[in-house]
């Protein structure tokens, strides 16, 4: 659906400083239908690829590619397109509302759309009892919310959100988390970036890894989890009147557990540890 | 196209409407009909022509003000707080974007411009004065004027700082005024080579003074009528010269 390819962005402010390589030779494809988690640590090149994706800023060298068969043009990938900055900062002097109108009209949505739009989904992101007050009095994790709505009031079929859950409390992360879920059951594709593995995780079914502006892995998260662990098991047991707990790679299981019983050894529990996509990003790093 | 810059045009005058800026502009008001009472009761002969002066010079320094200061965060301040972001990943181009911010913050000068000389001819009315045609080529010309130097702030804001373009536009409108004054100093002219780097500034930057129409309204002198159309037309011209430009470098620019 839409395709990075080998692209190179390199920064230089001035003659005097060496220039910057923000993402080098960097390529990947989001697929339609997936919701795929853009990983990576804070400056590693999320937000300047996805500022180059939109058309924010251009790269040095390197191209975007959109399929045909989904977007005949830029502007109509805009149109089916909803994108969620990274901190967001709207018009402090206009309610949620006005700024609703505003954006939803820029995306060509008939005011009635809108309203029908809002009553489906300031409930969901818990923000309609802020709707008619000025955006100023807005908290952080407000403007996120009202932020998320207003990319979802064109019904696009592409979402972008760039670290759309940075900032929030536990309880705005489930909640937006939740909303993440219904959108993808809604059957849109949903690219997101973050720098939480946890969150990647409990909501994207693909993930893509960079690191100093390179891909370092894209595929499905359960690929990722099976290709990069070694499967460990927590063994406890009693030997001469104590108790033990060791952790044995999977391939050296049955000789330990053997050796024990070879011992007198009374095994109390196998337990097989399921790892973490957080414990393999560290691993893939 | 059109719809979309008429949406954010509508959307930017009333962001700053509601941003009380009109409210100074009615303090302005207050205070212009204060001095020209005052002024009024100091002066003998012609407290018309007080008034007018008054009226005319708050006018135009509101709406250079607001041009300068509004006009400075019009397109920096959205690159920098992210919410041009939310625009133009929409299907609305750079072009638009930009147009339908110019033409918001246009529609406040304007609104600045009508309160004030509402208020300005009303003084010069019951203090006396008649009719000229001379006063709405003069409001026009402030409103042109004020318009350019929107435009040069806020293409300044794009290509360096907030106050380096501030300064420079305020400097760029002083020099636009005293050009063709500097050009007859007797220092100019022995000096040949400054009177070729004079006249190179100012084939580049624009004349302000072709705008000032004041002197010859307040001393009812007349100005022929291709005078004022070459003055509104240059203007005219400059300034949209001047948007061509400003597209040209925001659709060149990234935005980051």
């Amino acid at each position: 659906m839409i395709e990075f390819n080998n692209i190179k962005k390199v920064f230089k402010s001035d003659l005097l400083t060496q220039p910057f390589v923000a993402i080098d030779g960097l390529s990947f494809k989001i697929e339609k239908g997936s919701i795929t988690g853009y990983l990576g640590a804070n400056g590693a090149g999320k937000t300047t690829s996805l500022k180059i994706l939109m058309d924010f800023i251009r790269p040095t060298s390197g191209e975007v590619l959109l399929d045909t068969k989904y977007f005949k043009n830029k502007n109509d990938f805009f149109k089916k397109l909803g994108f969620l900055p990274e901190r967001p900062f709207f018009y402090p002097n206009l309610t949620g509302r006005e700024f609703c109108y505003y954006m939803g009209k820029l995306s060509g949505v008939s005011k009635s759309k809108i309203n029908e739009q809002v009553i489906k989904w300031a409930p969901k992101f818990a923000i309609e009892f802020a709707l008619d007050r000025e955006i100023k009095t807005y908290s952080k994790g407000m403007l996120q919310r009202v932020g998320f709505l207003v990319t979802l009031l064109h019904d696009p079929e592409i979402i972008i959100l760039d670290e759309p859950l940075s900032g929030l409390d536990p309880i705005g992360r489930k909640e937006l988390k939740d909303v993440i879920r219904l959108i993808r059951n809604e059957g849109k594709t949903i690219f997101f970036s973050s720098h939480i593995v946890q969150d990647v995780e409990e909501v994207c079914d693909s993930v893509i890894f960079i690191k100093s502006g390179k891909l370092v892995y894209q595929g499905s998260v359960d690929d990722i989890i099976s290709e990069n662990i070694v499967l460990e098991n927590k063994v406890s047991y009693e030997l001469d009147g104590q108790t033990h707990i060791e952790m044995i790679k999977e391939s050296e299981k049955m000789n330990f557990l053997n050796d024990l019983l070879a011992k007198n050894a009374n095994i109390i529990s196998v337990e097989k540890k399921n790892p973490t996509l957080e414990e393999v990003f560290y691993n893939v790093e | 196209m059109w719809n979309n810059i008429s949406t954010i045009s509508y959307y930017t005058f009333k962001e700053i409407i509601k941003s009380k800026v009109l409210v100074n502009v009615l303090i302005l008001g207050l205070l212009q009909l204060l001095v020209t009472y005052i002024a009024y009761s100091f002066t003998y002969g012609e407290p018309s022509r007080v008034a007018l002066d008054f009226g005319i010079g708050t006018l135009n320094l509101s709406a250079i003000g607001i041009a300068i200061f509004m006009g400075v965060g019009l397109l920096s301040d959205e690159i920098e707080n992210r919410t041009v972001y939310m625009i133009i990943s929409r299907p609305v181009s750079r072009s638009s974007f930009i147009l339908g911010r110019l033409l918001g913050l246009l529609s406040i000068l304007i609104v600045n411009i009508v309160t004030l000389s509402v208020i300005s001819l009303f003084l010069y009315f019951i203090t006396g004065g008649d009719f000229q045609p001379l006063i709405l080529w003069t409001i026009f010309a402030t409103l042109l004027e004020s318009m350019i130097v929107l435009i040069i702030v806020s293409l300044l804001s794009m290509l360096t700082s907030k106050t380096l373009s501030v300064l420079l536009t305020i400097l760029i409108y002083i020099l636009g005024n005293a050009i063709d004054a500097a050009k007859l100093l007797e220092f100019v002219k022995i000096r040949p080579l400054l009177g070729h780097i004079l006249d190179a500034y100012h084939f580049l930057l624009p004349g302000f003074y072709k705008f000032n129409f004041k002197p010859y309204l307040l001393y009812k002198q007349n100005l022929s009528i291709e005078y004022l159309t070459t003055s509104i037309g240059y203007g005219l011209l400059y300034a949209i010269g001047l948007v061509f430009l400003s597209l040209y470098v925001f659709n060149k620019k990234d935005l980051d």
